[in-house]
């Protein structure tokens, strides 16, 4: 058996002359959560939306969970689009079985299986109500029991975590990986990737259109070495940048990323910060997914250029 | 049919359903149909008030006649008019007089006949309301046969016998066709417009409402959750199926209630509801499906290509212009059912919904002609559903710039 939920052989898409994604390959193991992640502009949803076959690649082959994919295929993923649909004037419960029915599931079945999941997105009280008298968050989590209520055995997320709050975030965190405990695949977007880094185990980073790099996330991670300084202090730690060995410096204020250059000792950069700063932390860290995307782009930019 | 495709056709019919406007369409229609056959029933019979005249008689000798014509004249067998005797007095003094009981409205109004009135076959009329002209051509038929009578007493000729003499005919009009003969006073003629103006604002509306619900799918954004699950033709077709049998719900209501009230209130009126015959009940529903499932579908390509429905108006117009030149040539088509031009018109898809109904319901074309067009329409139907469902595919993911004509061609090409 193909252990792999998604496979995406040399996709390309072009609009008008624009060119969206460009050959691109990605395979995405079973059971595993998989993030697609790049800036704004950078194909994510182009890619998303040929896996629905909501737009038709113009190279390229895919296959979902082993075959090719086709409407019976489709069936068996839930896809979340990142403009969340929902009809306006439907009543909630009415509106999630006709979802649940053009994924292929009975009216009967799929009022049986609402209930758990109203439940636990906190909306069984809005059951009856029409979608346009729910709030933007609930909306939100209506949005998404529709996505999951026939079972999916892949997810296909687009922006999950865009427009929730923090308490929203966590209960979709809770969800996915619970949903992956039961043996789904989940693929999300995000252009935000510290805010899915950790809930991922394996990453695509692509920009313009082009696959950048990809692997589990621990792998990419140890590809780009543990030369990394993560900083948190007090005082103006501006003169950092300029210190020797340092390759870049991601401000957050009164936290800094330190990316020091090849081969460079932390030790100097210790010495120096604790003489001008009141240091609360000094950390050797993996570098984040961010700084390395950054310095990945910007690197086969000079290549380029 | 599948699982999805019933699950669409579902929700568009039962959301069509629920709606208000459905509802008031629904019950407001054979309302409508009701007080259009009962209102002027009873409005004449209102209006039948009994009207006050009086008659100055310049010339002195066919007062006397004109009153008792005037107070002879009946309507639903009750006098029509209320005649005050003349008094002796002078015509100018007497005229002042009546036109002061007019305009104190003692008086509706007086008949006055001139000196050289029966020479030139000439009087007047005199009073507030002129525009009452049932009362007015009554009055007139009055004084000519007034007149008439007394030229022919004149010649020495007995007016009651000329009358009789000279009665004309009626040419009545009986219908024939395969199912037996009827008579028609102008039944089928009144019957076969009204039957089509309902087809044309029906198909219309009921079209435009896909193109609305479409263009709503886009706005709210639901359209990317449901092409993800349902392929666009079935999409379409889901779409087309359920608003189209809202449709035939509504006109089930309406056949029922009038079958009902053709039997309650309107055989009392004396108004005899022209017989529905059983192929012109078929055809009209047919027609209806298949010239809603023709323009709906082109109305949802629209929908489909455009953000609002401001935008869809410049569209929409090329699509129902057909349809305005088949009301335009209706006349014709009544005039020679069977010419050339009905022929012709009849067989054009866009207009076969409107001019083979008319022309069934005026006379039984020939059963061939019945069933070419019949095939041409449903042919036509499928390379519309077809191209739209291509529109479709591409232009409900399209936002920003409406395309143009061109442009529509090429997404139809090439998706």
């Amino acid at each position: 058996m193909n252990d792999n939920a998604i496979v995406l052989k040399g996709i390309g898409k072009a609009f008008s002359g624009h060119v969206a994604v460009r050959d691109l390959s990605l395979e995405v193991p079973r059971t595993s959560v998989f993030g697609l992640l790049g800036p704004n502009g950078a194909g994510k949803t182009t890619t998303l939306r040929m896996v629905m076959d909501i737009l038709g690649p113009d190279s390229g082959t895919i296959e979902i969970l082993g075959q090719p994919a086709d409407h019976a295929a489709r069936d068996r993923v839930g896809y979340m689009p990142e403009e969340r649909g929902l009809y306006p004037r439907m009543v909630l419960e009415e509106q999630l079985v006709f979802m649940a029915a053009i994924k292929g599931i009975a009216r009967k079945e799929a009022l049986r299986r609402l209930s758990p999941w109203l439940e636990r997105m906190g909306l069984a009280e809005w059951r009856k109500r029409k979608t346009n008298e729910l709030s933007k968050g609930m909306q939100q989590k209506a949005q998404f029991v529709a996505t999951v209520l026939h079972e999916p055995e892949v997810l296909i997320m687009d922006e999950p975590m865009s427009g929730l709050d923090p308490v929203g975030m966590d209960v979709m965190r809770d969800v996915m990986l619970d949903l992956r405990r039961r043996g789904a695949t989940i693929v999300l977007s995000s252009h935000q990737m510290e805010s899915v880094e950790k809930l991922c185990d394996r990453v695509a980073l692509i920009n313009r259109g082009e696959k950048v790099l990809d692997g589990s996330v621990a792998e990419v991670k140890s590809r780009h070495g543990k030369n990394t300084v993560a900083l948190a202090f007090e005082g103006d730690g501006s003169f950092i940048e300029s210190l020797p060995g340092v390759a870049r410096v991601t401000d957050f204020g009164q936290y800094v990323e330190v990316r020091l250059k090849d081969g460079a000792d932390p030790q100097p950069l210790l010495h120096e910060a604790a003489k001008r700063l009141r240091l609360r932390r000094f950390e050797i860290v993996e570098p984040s997914l961010h700084d390395i995307f950054v310095e990945t782009v910007t690197r086969d930019g000079k290549e380029a250029a | 049919m599948s699982g999805k495709l019933r699950a669409v056709v579902r929700r568009e019919y039962v959301e069509r359903v629920r709606t208000k406007a459905f509802l008031i369409g629904t019950v407001l229609g054979p309302l409508l149909m009701a007080s259009f056959m009962i209102v002027p029933m009873l409005a004449g019979r209102a209006g039948a008030k009994v009207l006050r005249v009086a008659v100055l008689d310049r010339l002195g000798t066919l007062g006397p006649a004109l009153e008792d014509g005037l107070r002879a004249t009946r309507f639903d067998a009750k006098p029509r008019f209320d005649v005050q005797t003349a008094q002796e007095s002078p015509a100018a003094e007497r005229e002042a007089a009546l036109k002061a009981a007019v305009l104190e409205q003692r008086l509706d109004g007086y008949i006055a006949i001139p000196e050289d009135g029966l020479a030139t076959g000439t009087a007047s009329y005199y009073g507030r309301n002129v525009s009452n002209l049932a009362d007015l051509r009554t009055m007139e038929r009055v004084v000519g046969d007034v007149f008439v009578a007394h030229r022919l007493t004149g010649a020495g000729l007995d007016p009651t016998r000329i009358r009789d003499l000279t009665r004309g005919a009626n040419l009545k009009t009986i219908r024939l066709s395969a199912a037996g003969e009827r008579e028609d006073r102008g039944d089928a003629f009144i019957l076969s417009i009204v039957l089509m103006m309902i087809l044309y604002t029906t198909i219309l509306m009921w079209g435009q409402l896909v193109m609305t619900s479409v263009i709503e799918e886009k706005t709210s954004r639901v359209v990317e959750v449901l092409a993800s699950g349902v392929p666009s033709t079935q999409l379409l077709w889901g779409k087309l199926l359920g608003v189209g049998a809202a449709g035939v719900t509504q006109f089930l209501v309406w056949a029922l209630s009038l079958f009902v009230l053709s039997f309650q209130g309107l055989a009392v009126g004396g108004f005899k509801m022209p017989e529905i015959g059983p192929l012109v009940l078929v055809s009209f529903v047919l027609f209806f499906l298949l010239g809603f499932l023709f323009y709906a579908s082109l109305y949802a390509s629209i929908g489909a290509a455009v953000n609002t429905v401001q935008e869809a108006q410049n569209f929409v117009f090329p699509v129902i212009m057909p349809l305005i030149i088949g009301m335009v040539c209706f006349p014709a088509v009544l005039e020679s059912p069977d010419g050339g031009l009905a022929v012709g018109l009849s067989m054009v898809p866009f207009l076969t919904p409107l001019i083979m109904f008319l022309r069934i319901v005026v006379l039984t074309p020939p059963w061939w002609q019945i069933g070419l067009s019949f095939a041409l329409l449903v042919l036509a139907i499928a390379g519309a559903v077809w191209a739209a469902a291509r529109i479709y595919r591409v232009g409900i993911l399209m936002y920003g710039k409406k395309p143009t004509f061109p442009e529509l061609v090429k997404w139809v090409r090439h998706s």
